[in-house]
């Protein structure tokens, strides 16, 4: 037999479904029995023994007394075994004597098998899951010797929690200004049951399933829902005074209009006939399962109805069955399971409305348009072209899907970025994990008084440069083309920018205007004098109306602007376009990409007080880009963006091990086991290295060694960015034997001695001789990195993760392949690769 | 005995009835132990430590007080603070705990979950890192109700801004991102945790009703699982099994009517109106909390006796005001009364309520000695040190029982201040109740990243507190 790594798939199948019948009928069976056939025996004398006997022990490990240990131990074990067998990790590739595919693949059955016996695979469950996506062999995946068809198995996937706001939204039926007003708002009796883990990479997967916690949430979710349902009709009833009364001042909101079969059983006097609850039951299938109820169904809750209605009356007894019906599993999942005859593969093809809702929820957040259910009814959605000509219908409509990226950043000072499909923002910032930046807490006084920690209503400096790169993704998915080459080597970025270029032009010149027309009159000493004189001039000007009398604050005002131009464009340089006493004004960020700061709104409160001396210190401030994005020297794409070197580092200094991980797994579709339980990984203080030299103090011991060059050369040359992601050559040796100076203000940095950054590492594992090989510093790694192909193909293999929420497998081989000459066909167009994607057999077939 | 690798062969192939004896199940002992039991009483507006001092310290231990040193007294034979003297009757239960601070917690105002999770809250669901401690405790020491919380919510500025009487966000955490859900008044609080008992035609009825549609449901799924196989059938059979296991511990609680019934809190009319002055409100949530502890609802209640947003009603000498504690915090004279008065009214008040718990858990034998042996209680600010804080102080009142597992009795203890060596924090001395009672997690709460500079180490219990 040949060695068919692709077979494992059927083969865990066949494990798993051995597993439930002997689950079932276990009670009337013997406990299973450990057993090892001579062939099996055989083997493991070969290939095993040699170094795992209780002579030799390597690693501590023994499989000779395998029957005698504790189940648990013994199963712990086999899991190891399975996943260094599958891996190829063992024996080792130094060893002369290697197992055949045969002999492998049969060592690997007898384990699996063993295993089986008690459902206790690990690693066939762990494959699922987001840290193992990069299991599966990246040369197989692409070498296109793989000529297997793809599918998806048949599977119910949890909603996201923007889906299943959108779900709530839908069981309401909102439409028009409601529906898009609760885009950004919460319902104030849901609370959403669900959380995506938090880590770099793509978070929502299909494995995920529904527990106690959620239930115990979706119990009181499902009983405001339903009461709300019916809120409007029993108002026409003689409780609506009572029901007014009882609606809190957070809690006043209720959807106008009941469902017609809902009303006609609140308004009735007597108990409602079959048809009528038949009508309500469905009524609710349809609102919240988007689907009409089997007569099996329907006699079930007909009957819940009936007896709720017995024992509460109408009005009580319905909001039980609309309650119980919001109580079903399958209104938290997504339903994937494919209809019709299965194909000569076994494979069923999604149903039509099942592929409209895939390819909905895939492009947005939001349920199937009126186009794609048109095209359901009208049995236009079957074959890959009907997938295709939706999909770019999808692709190309500016309205359906619009919508902030992320509302969660938004605050009381700053609004997330909007676009048109925010779906495609968020498969960039969860592969790059640059949001991550929000759940580090940094040391103040460490960034010299300018990084704001996420606070109350607002997320702070991560806030905005989360939203920041957020744009930058933005920019390039609406250009269209070389999407990955540009977002890991751009040099142009967007920095504050709260207003669109032409609006920013128009500010700065109407300011330079004013500036230039004042400039020489008596403005400090007589700025009501200087304003009444030229109040026609200021009139025309939309950005100086705050000049204009609407209350006390004119001359104050008018001083304060004064002075800002004075500190700029008096110098000769752009200001930014919102005045740093604006109210709400937080933007202090600038220092974070290596740019000079901007003026902080309390150097400009004080010029109206009657103590103040005419003048300011003089101060260096940054010379505001209009223009936006522009360049910013010394910075090379996301990963030299503040937000994402934020993210990729600890709360007290940077993280070259993080961030030499991700470009591993991530870009280079490594892998990088995780610290062994045995290790207390911790970077051992020094008074007197950099924290390079300390880290490698420690890992280049031969035991962490291994791990460690597959993360430390890659992280390495990103020291030249610190841990608030600003350019240095040298790094500060934080301790108080190395301190220089105090602080010269609240707040600000600590001098200390510093010692030279070294940017050297190495690049391994592109699986091209040109790219790999020793490198000077980040930029360096950052232009051969987007020369890669496999980097490419890395980012592909991620993006199918993201739109068929699993991880790929080999016989996903085709399928990424297509995705991949996709992209390099259009050259570097990210639609292209959706439109892969939804259209292939991963996408459109079920088994 | 195996020894080698021939003998594993061999015995490999031949050693299925052995093994079967082997692999016998392990019995395990049901312990008939009391559990214990945790009150985390927290309030808003601060709590200055100055308040806290006991006034009969030496002039020398007063010097060390006053350089926030390290101070560990005997409170045998000290006067109390005035606003504890209602505790004077429990010294021997009794501790002060000063000088723990809690910089990585949102302070200030409003500090919503961070003092029970000791992380920065920021009135954010995503904010949550995890459950709060006292979810953790009651982790260990299960009961049908699990946890219990009540609430004087801040019905002005502030979260979780809950409705007086309903039931809302409350300010511990079951999870990440997952708030718990807290009673507001104690009528609401005794209609849902009592509902089994009520006596009340319209209760019983809904009672009923929820029971029929989890039955429904239980059924529902369980029977859509049974259609199912591997990874789908765990899928909706999980589902299935949490339905089933809310209705196995509602059967527990119906099995525990009786003795529910006992305890059910015999509350005045007063308590139960919804214009109950916030005094009443607490007293009445104090009943309710006996209520559920005594009869074995639970073993964890989190209460918060007030908040900075809520408008206090009641404070004797002004009841017809109704107080803006923001005002109290900003020292302005309310109704004639200072506000550092209408501090320690309120201070005082409070403390009549831990008295009252105490008192009446004392009365209840249990285990050879009484229902208190069992028990912690702890008072202390949701936000620190004072009305705009920083975060550099938590005092903390704490009450233990005879069989606390903390070495936390009629003592004062002030731990070294911020940044010397022993200094100790909110994230320490949760981290010393979760080691003391079974988890033996290395540290609970996030760090102090201002606290790295000291160098002196920040994770790990107070060890000074565990009892060896």
């Amino acid at each position: 037999m040949k060695w068919d790594p692709n077979s494992f798939g059927q083969l865990w199948l066949g494990v798993l479904i051995f597993t439930v019948a002997v689950d079932v009928a276990s009670a009337a069976q013997k406990k299973p029995v450990f057993s090892v056939s001579s062939e099996t025996t055989e083997l493991l004398e070969s290939y095993c023994f040699s170094c795992h006997d209780a002579d030799s022990k390597k690693g501590g490990i023994r499989l000779d007394n395998l029957e005698v240990l504790a189940l648990k131990d013994r199963l712990n074990l086999l899991n190891k075994m399975q996943e260094k067998l599958y891996l190829k990790e063992m024996p080792p590739s130094k060893k002369k004597a290697q197992p055949s595919d045969t002999e492998r693949q049969q060592l690997y059955q007898w384990v699996s098998a063993e295993l089986g016996k008690h459902n206790a695979s690990k690693f066939k469950d762990k494959l699922r899951y987001p840290s193992y996506g990069n299991y599966v062999d990246h040369e197989k995946l692409f070498s296109g010797e793989i000529k297997d068809k793809p599918f998806s198995p048949a599977r119910r996937w949890l909603v996201s929690p923007r889906i299943f706001h959108d779900r709530v939204m839908d069981v309401f039926r909102l439409e028009g200004r409601e529906r898009t007003g609760f885009a950004t708002r919460q319902f104030s009796g849901v609370k959403n049951p669900f959380i995506l883990p938090e880590h770099s990479g793509v978070r929502d997967y299909d494995v995920t399933m529904l527990d106690g916690g959620h239930l115990l949430v979706m119990l009181s979710n499902a009983k405001w829902v339903a009461g709300k349902q019916i809120f409007a009709a029993r108002l026409k009833t003689d409780e609506k005074e009572s029901l007014l009364n009882s609606l809190s001042n957070k809690d006043r909101w209720y959807p106008k209009v009941t469902p017609v079969a809902f009303e006609a059983i609140v308004l009735k006097g007597g108990s409602p006939t079959d048809d009528e609850m038949m009508a309500a039951v469905q009524e609710q299938f349809d609102c919240v399962l988007r689907r009409k109820a089997t007569d099996e169904e329907l006699a079930k809750y007909v009957e819940l109805l009936r007896a709720s209605i017995v024992l509460s009356g109408n009005a009580e007894g319905l909001r039980q069955m609309l309650f119980a019906v919001l109580l079903e599993s399958d209104f938290l999942y997504r339903l994937e399971f494919g209809g019709g005859e299965p194909d000569e593969f076994g494979r069923r093809k999604l149903t039509p409305y099942e592929a409209s809702m895939a390819i909905s929820y895939a492009l947005g957040d939001r349920s199937s348009d009126p186009g794609l259910l048109l095209a359901v009814a009208g049995g236009r959605l079957e074959t890959k072209e009907d997938y295709r000509r939706e999909v770019e219908r999808l692709l190309a409509d500016e309205s359906y899907y619009k919508g902030p990226v992320d509302h969660k950043i938004s605050g009381k000072n700053m609004r997330s970025h909007e676009t048109t499909h925010p779906k495609q923002v968020r498969f960039f910032r969860e592969f790059f994990g640059y949001p991550q930046a929000a759940k580090i807490f940094k040391d103040i006084e460490r960034s010299d008084g300018y990084y704001q920690n996420p606070g109350r209503g607002t997320l702070g400096t991560p806030g905005f440069l989360i939203k920041e790169a957020d744009r930058v993704v933005d920019w390039y998915l609406q250009y269209d083309k070389n999407v990955f080459e540009n977002l890991l080597t751009t040099e142009e970025f967007f920095v504050y920018h709260d207003k669109d270029n032409e609006t920013g032009r128009k500010i700065i010149s109407e300011w330079t205007e004013a500036y230039e027309r004042l400039k020489d009159t008596d403005w400090k000493k007589n700025p009501e004098g200087v304003l009444a004189e030229h109040m026609e001039f200021i009139k025309t000007k939309d950005s100086l109306r705050r000049w204009v009398p609407e209350g006390g604050h004119q001359r104050r005002t008018f001083l304060r602007f004064m002075h800002f131009f004075s500190d700029t464009i008096g110098k000769g340089r752009t200001p930014f376009t919102t005045v740093a006493t604006s109210h709400g004004y937080t933007y202090h960020h600038s220092t974070f990409y290596s740019l000079p700061p901007t003026p902080h709104r309390g150097r400009y409160e004080r010029v109206e007080h009657k103590n103040f001396k005419g003048e300011l210190e003089e101060a260096e401030f940054w010379d505001y880009p209009v223009e936006q994005p522009f360049k910013i020297s010394k910075r090379k794409g996301l990963l030299t963006h503040p937000a994402w070197l934020i993210a990729h580092s600890s709360n007290f200094h940077t993280d070259p091990i993080k961030r030499g991980r991700w470009i591993r797994e991530k870009l280079l579709a490594g892998r990088v086991p995780d610290v062994p339980i045995t290790v207390d990984a911790q970077v051992p203080e020094d008074p007197h290295k950099t924290l390079r030299e300390r880290v490698e103090s420690v890992t280049n011991k031969a035991e962490c060694r291994k791990c460690h060059q597959q993360m430390n050369p890659l992280g390495f040359p990103f020291e030249i960015f610190d841990d608030f992601g600003r350019y240095r050559l040298d790094e500060p040796l934080e301790y108080e034997e190395h301190l220089v100076a105090k602080a010269k203000k609240k707040n600000g940095s600590n001098i200390y001695k510093t010692k030279s950054v070294s940017t050297q590492g190495e690049l391994r594992g592109t699986a091209n001789p040109n790219l790999d090989g020793e490198v000077s510093g980040p930029f360096d790694i950052i232009d051969r990195l987007a020369k890669s192909e496999r980097v490419r193909q890395s980012i592909i293999r991620h993006a199918f993760r993201f739109y068929m929420g699993r991880n790929e497998m080999l016989s996903d081989s085709q399928t990424l392949i297509n995705a991949d000459r996709a992209y390099v066909k259009s050259g570097g167009s990210f639609k292209a690769v959706i439109v892969s994607l939804l259209t292939s057999d991963s996408f459109m077939y079920r088994k | 005995m195996i020894n080698n690798r021939r003998d594993f062969l061999k015995q490999s192939l031949m050693s299925a009835g052995a093994l079967a004896l082997m692999n016998a199940p392990r019995l395990s002992a049901a312990s008939d132990k009391p559990p214990m039991r945790f009150i985390f009483m927290h309030r808003g507006n601060g709590l200055w430590p100055r308040v806290c001092v006991p006034p009969s310290l030496d002039a020398k231990t007063m010097e060390r007080e006053k350089r926030k040193e390290a101070i560990d007294v005997d409170l045998e034979g000290h006067d109390l603070p005035k606003w504890l003297a209602p505790l004077a009757l429990h010294k021997e239960n009794l501790t002060i705990l000063q000088g723990l601070s809690g910089k990585m917690c949102t302070t200030g105002h409003h500090s919503w979950c961070s003092s029970l999770g000791v992380f920065k809250a920021n009135e954010r669901l995503s904010s949550i890192k995890w459950a709060t401690v006292d979810f953790e405790l009651a982790k260990l020491f299960p009961s049908p109700a699990k946890h219990i919380e009540l609430a004087c919510f801040p019905d002005g500025g502030g979260n979780a801004r809950g409705s007086l009487e309903g039931i809302a966000t409350g300010f511990s955490a079951r999870g990440p991102q997952q708030p718990n859900y807290a009673f507001g008044s104690p009528r609401i609080a005794l209609e849902e945790l009592f509902k089994s008992v009520s006596t009340d035609p319209k209760a019983r009825t809904q009672y009923q009703l929820d029971r029929k549609v989890l039955e429904f449901v239980a059924r529902n799924e369980g029977a859509t699982a049974t259609l199912l196989a591997g990874a789908e059938k765990i899928k909706v059979q999980n589902y299935a099994d949490s339905v089933e296991s809310i209705r196995e511990r509602n059967l527990k609680i119906d099995a525990m009517a009786e003795t529910i019934r006992r305890h059910v809190p015999k509350l005045d009319a007063k308590y139960l109106d919804p214009a109950v002055s916030t005094f009443d409100r607490q007293v009445g949530h104090s009943e309710v909390l006996l209520g559920a502890l005594i009869s074995g609802l639970t073993n964890v209640v989190a209460f918060t006796v007030d908040e900075l947003g809520h408008r206090y009603t009641g404070i004797p000498g002004i009841e017809g005001e109704k107080v803006n504690m923001h005002d109290v915090g900003h020292n302005k004279v309310i109704g004639g009364l200072k506000a550092e008065t209408i501090r320690e009214l309120a201070r005082t008040h409070h403390m009549t309520l831990v008295d009252r718990i105490v008192k009446r858990l004392k009365s209840v034998p249990e285990g050879g000695g009484t229902m208190f042996d069992n028990t912690m209680i702890f008072y202390f600010p949701d936000g620190g040190e004072t009305h705009h804080s920083h975060g550099w102080e938590y005092p903390f009142v704490i009450l233990s029982g005879d069989k606390a597992r903390v070495d936390l009795r009629r003592r004062y203890i002030r731990l070294p201040n911020y940044g010397q060596p022993g200094h100790s924090t909110l994230g320490n001395f949760y981290t010393t109740l979760l080691n003391a009672y079974g988890n033996p997690i290395e540290h609970y709460g996030a760090l102090d990243t201002g606290l790295n500079k000291f160098g002196h180490g920040q994770t790990g219990p107070i060890k000074q507190f565990l009892k060896t």
